[in-house]
């Protein structure tokens, strides 16, 4: 299990989707959760760096768990995850800053995602309004962006979540690229115009 | 009354009372459908409703539940599926068997979501099921024929009916006996055709053809969504390559590359002979056309011939069970074995892995002039002679534990709960021994396959050797498996589309938002609930387990080489995850959240 963490890690700083010392992972394993200290850069974790805690209870690990341990216990709690990843991505934060919700224009992001809800809060870090919000969202979508924050995908897997976020982030990229050029993006896709419905 | 209403309503049944040759109309209330769908979570309910894990599987107080579900008929991908349960005269546990064809679509065109059989005829009969009602019929000059042969005549006697039929299999109790419809697709396994052939019932014909369609509350939003599940379905490369081209046998050699394919009743891993009987041999040298089940993009089923002879299939299964696990690397042998199941009516993995415990019971000494490994003359002759109920083949249709056991050695059976194990060697893809060890039906791949994440890579690539964390994975699995039954959704579909698909199409089809977690609660209690039938049953932790070998006798040769199953603490993480306790019952509280403390109290035998 160390060993996921430690490519998944690598990999979210690798892609420029987090800071040095930005993000955070779990899995869930029954009643417990593994997740990411505080603190900790993951792109550098360590043993010492899973932290072992309660789905539902506390016991003392908490104090070395993320900041969005309550977050994640919510998620776990409200929907079907078994991992989640939640990463600052710049251009999906750049974009939930002037969108409501982020419909991909590209091949691969509108096959796995559809549509990306954005949910605003005033406390966007380990709040419990973000607590009570997320998991409602995450029932319906397996990928949902904290405006301003960074986005929160759940899966089986930590490789799935991961791949969400990074499909998630590229589809914003394109985006920008898209519309930097100043011309009308031509429309490739039969249906797209029901995608906001998805 | 508005469109959804009449997407989601009661449950409507017809009621047949074998004995007493009458019928009824029953509605289960609209609560029923949203907490167990239809088709395998609809049998579950009733069965355990009708406490049949009190009753002989092979008497007439045991019951058969037919039941298409929600999605059945719809246009929703893959979905021209039903499902039979009862309790299996094999495993004694609860027991759904799912098949594709049209029976299903055509008793949802008549406005029926379950059709419910008790009782038992005087003598040998079959049922017309038509708008105008319930007819019983004399089965002279039916019974005794095989299954092709019993579906061309009942085409005769019913023109545009859909028949469900027994072959002679069913007729003698064989316990892995099947019931199939459209020239070939089976509900096996459990040997549901033996709980038809001991109520006398030759077949249950549905004429739904030109009837209304089943209704769907949003059809534009359920184009929609079709539309986007097939864009899926057509750019993966199983669904849209893989199993169109080979069927699924295309899963010979990757199983064998792997060390995962059991060979010579379990002894090893790898099959010597693997490309001789491969899916691109089969196409090379049988297959005549693809074929597909009603409504199907992906079109897994092959028309082929052999030796003169032509017919449906196999499967990979059925190639694995008569090619490696019996040692035998003739392909038209196997062909040939499935064709004389198929005309029987049997289950071609329990009869294989039965003629599999025979030959090594020869090789042990136990069973002078018995076949040996490697003899493909056997493998057709014993599947036709358990067909038929003569030699040794009267012996094997009680399945390979019983069988086994009756030769002092029940060791040499590999079963789980009675039920002989498909062909993943979980000594090779551990989470596959916990699959087994704690399906509710008996040794099955059904259940849950970790062929996904251990082999293939879907949802993604997990250590196949590891032992724990995959326990999670492994419950997500089931419970989406309980949803795609009960919906009735192929499960290759699973292989491109992720829950949340499903709850769309759903959603479309009811008019109402169901969400993915919903859905998983769903098949979550649907788990719950057959697992509270087996325990009022007497099954415990102590069913759950695998054959000895693959617990203690390591892999001799191959990449698997040296690997065997460590169970318990697989399990202690299964039971952990699952929220029950480490005997393998669900905690109150679970009980409570499932919507079930009801039924596991009249399970329990309180008042």
């Amino acid at each position: 299990m160390l060993q996921q963490f430690q490519q998944i890690g690598r990999d979210l700083f690798v892609a420029g989707v987090i800071s040095s010392h930005g993000g955070n992972m779990s899995v869930r394993m029954g009643d417990r959760i593994l997740i990411t200290r505080r603190g900790s850069m993951l792109a550098r974790l360590e043993e010492r760096d899973i932290i072992d805690t309660g789905l539902e209870e506390n016991d003392a690990n908490v104090m070395l768990a993320s900041t969005e341990i309550g977050v994640h216990r919510a998620i776990y709690q409200g929907t079907s995850a078994q991992a989640i990843v939640h990463a600052h991505p710049p251009y999906a934060i750049a974009r939930s800053l002037v969108c409501d919700e982020i419909v991909p224009v590209d091949s691969e992001g509108s096959y796995i995602l559809h549509k990306v809800p954005v949910v605003a809060t005033e406390l966007t870090a380990g709040s419990k309004e973000v607590a009570g919000l997320l998991p409602k969202w995450l029932k319906e979508y397996d990928i949902v962006m904290l405006r301003g924050h960074g986005p929160f995908a759940i899966g089986h897997l930590l490789e799935e979540a991961y791949q969400l976020t990074s499909v998630f982030e590229m589809a914003c990229r394109i985006m920008t690229i898209a519309e930097g050029m100043g011309q009308q993006v031509k429309e490739y896709r039969k249906g797209s115009e029901r995608y906001e419905t998805w | 009354m508005s469109l959804p209403d009449q997407a989601l309503r009661p449950l409507r049944g017809l009621i047949v009372d074998l004995s007493g040759q009458t019928f009824h109309t029953e509605e289960l209330a609209v609560e029923v459908a949203r907490a167990f769908l239809g088709g395998r979570g609809l049998g579950a309910y009733i069965a355990l409703r009708e406490r049949l894990y009190e009753v002989e599987p092979l008497s007439p107080q045991n019951l058969l539940v037919f039941a298409p579900g929600p999605l059945t008929g719809t246009g929703a991908p893959a979905s021209g599926r039903y499902s039979v349960t009862s309790r299996s005269p094999l495993t004694g546990t609860v027991f759904d068997g799912n098949s594709g064809g049209n029976w299903g679509n055509a008793l949802r065109r008549l406005g029926y979501d379950y059709l419910l059989a008790g009782g038992a005829l005087d003598a040998p009969g079959y049922v017309e099921v038509t708008a105008a009602g319930v007819r019983f019929h004399d089965a002279a000059g039916l019974w005794g024929l095989d299954v092709p042969s019993s579906l061309a005549r009942l085409k005769e006697l019913q023109p545009g009916a859909e028949s469900a039929v027994i072959g002679p299999a069913g007729e003698r109790g064989v316990l892995f006996a099947s019931i199939v419809n459209n020239r070939g697709r089976s509900l096996g396994r459990g040997g549901l055709g033996a709980v038809m052939g001991a109520k006398n019932l030759k077949a249950i014909t549905v004429a739904g053809h030109g009837a209304c369609k089943p209704p769907v509350a949003d059809p534009e939003r359920l184009e929609f969504i079709v539309y986007e599940a097939e864009k899926l379905l057509k750019a993966n490369p199983i669904t849209s390559t893989a199993l169109p081209e080979f069927g699924t046998s295309v899963l010979v050699n990757v199983l064998n590359q792997a060390g995962a394919m059991p060979t010579r009743n379990h002894r090893e891993s790898v099959f010597e002979s693997a490309e001789a009987i491969s899916g691109e041999m089969l196409k090379k040298e049988h297959v005549q056309r693809r074929a597909a089940c009603r409504g199907c993009v992906i079109g897994c089923a092959r028309r082929t011939t052999a030796g003169g002879q032509s017919g449906e299939g196999p499967e990979y299964e059925s190639i694995w069970a008569f090619g490696a696990e019996c040692g035998v690397g003739d392909l038209t042998a196997i062909v040939q074995a499935n064709y004389a199941c198929n005309r029987a009516g049997l289950d071609t993995i329990t009869m294989g892995v039965t003629v599999a415990c025979a030959m090594e019971l020869t090789e042990e000494g136990l069973l002078p002039g018995g076949p040996r490994f490697g003899d493909a003359r056997a493998i057709v002759e014993l599947a036709e002679a358990t067909g038929a109920g003569t030699g040794l083949g009267a012996e094997l249709g009680v399945g390979s534990a019983r069988f086994a056991a009756s030769y002092g050695r029940p060791e040499l059976s590999m079963s789980v709960k009675g039920m002989e194990l498909p062909a993943y060697d979980p000594r090779g893809m551990k989470g596959q021994g916990l699959a087994y060890a704690t399906s509710n039906r008996g040794g099955c791949h059904l259940r849950a396959n970790m062929l996904g994440p251990e082999i293939l890579g879907v949802p993604k690539m997990v250590d196949r050797f590891a032992t724990l964390g995959k326990a999670g994975l492994l419950i997500n699995l089931q419970n989406l498996n309980a949803i795609l039954d009960s919906l009735s959704v192929c499960k290759f579909t699973a292989f491109a589309m992720k829950e949340d698909y499903y709850a769309r199409l759903l959603s479309a089809v009811w008019g109402e938002t169901v969400e993915p977690q919903e859905l998983l609660l769903i098949g979550e209690r649907i788990w719950n609930a057959e697992r509270l039938f087996n325990m009022a049953a007497g099954f415990g932790r102590v069913d759950d387990s695998l054959p000895r070998r693959l617990l203690e006798e390591p892999v001799p040769a191959g990449p698997s080489k040296g690997h065997v199953v460590d169970l318990p603490p697989m399990l202690d993480e299964y039971y952990v995850s699952r929220g029950w306790d480490l005997g393998g019952r669900p905690s109150p509280a679970k009980l409570e959240k499932l919507d079930l403390a009801g039924m596991a109290l009249a399970a329990s035998g309180c008042p």
